[in-house]
């Protein structure tokens, strides 16, 4: 696998390209999760102002499924890096059964003026799991198109 | 820092700690100087860092944050500098923030947070 140079040269039919990062759902690995949000935005030609907002977003998002994360479980999170945007997913097997993303936060705020749009997603869990919690953000490249 | 970190979750990859010092550059000014990255794990250390800044600010000092060496603000960190700002209010104080890099500018920006200090772009200018 020498062939690094994405997004252009791994851009499938449809022309998104996925990056999937997969950590511990811990908050010390956060920096690293924002780091490649940083590095695709900067690849795909974000401007400076959308790359900050968007290495921000990523940031809340996680730090915020990371809090209602079950212990010793996994943070999934899928860059889907399209024309002029990139969409993020972000998730977490919560422990507790009635978690959820809370929405009436400072950060969801934040999280609201960052990203172009912004949804909460939960599954709730079958067999007595805790439900999936999750985060899909979308970025677009330029100047806020708000 | 404070963090407790608990056993058998230690990560290891290594988050470098925020540095931060208070010094005074002349009599009746208090200069907090942050360096690293503002986020979910850092940010109680800068919340205890202006805590002491505006432990005991006489009347008429100037109170000084230089985010010149923050390379990172998330929103705990945003949240952290206006509780400070609006302590400082109380005690009829306005912080002076100095934040040259987009990477701290952004965010107060975005979030209209900038309007509760007195912005600058350069540390000698805002300890005059």
């Amino acid at each position: 696998m020498s062939d690094l140079d994405f997004p252009s040269s791994a851009e499938t039919l449809d022309g998104v390209s996925t990056v999937e990062v997969r950590t511990s759902a811990n908050a010390a690995l956060i920096p690293t999760i924002r780091a490649v949000a940083s590095d695709l935005a900067a690849r795909a030609d974000f401007d400076l102002d959308a790359i900050s907002d968007l290495r921000m977003a990523v940031d809340e998002a996680c730090a915020t499924l990371v809090d209602v994360a079950a212990p010793s479980s996994t943070l999934r999170c899928t860059f889907l890096v399209r024309q002029e945007r990139i969409e993020v997913r972000a998730e977490v097997n919560a422990g507790q059964p009635d978690a959820a993303v809370s929405t009436d936060t400072f950060g969801w705020r934040v999280l609201q003026t960052l990203a172009d749009d912004v949804q909460a997603l939960r599954t709730p869990g079958v067999d007595g799991n805790g439900p999936t919690v999750g985060i899909r953000l979308d970025k677009h490249a330029g100047e806020t198109s708000r | 820092m404070t963090e407790p970190v608990a056993p058998g979750s230690r990560p290891t990859v290594d988050t470098p700690p925020l540095r931060t010092s208070i010094t005074a550059p002349r009599p009746g000014t208090a200069l907090l100087d942050v360096h690293g990255e503002v986020d979910t794990l850092t940010a109680p250390a800068l919340e205890q860092a202006l805590r002491d800044l505006l432990a005991d600010p006489g009347a008429g000092q100037l109170v000084v944050v230089d985010l010149t060496g923050v390379t990172f603000l998330a929103s705990s960190g945003l949240a952290v500098l206006i509780r400070a700002a609006h302590r400082a209010t109380e005690r009829h104080l306005r912080l002076r923030l100095v934040a040259p890099s987009r990477a701290v500018r952004r965010p107060l920006q975005i979030t209209g947070s900038d309007q509760l200090f007195d912005m600058y772009e350069d540390v000698s200018a805002a300890v005059v």
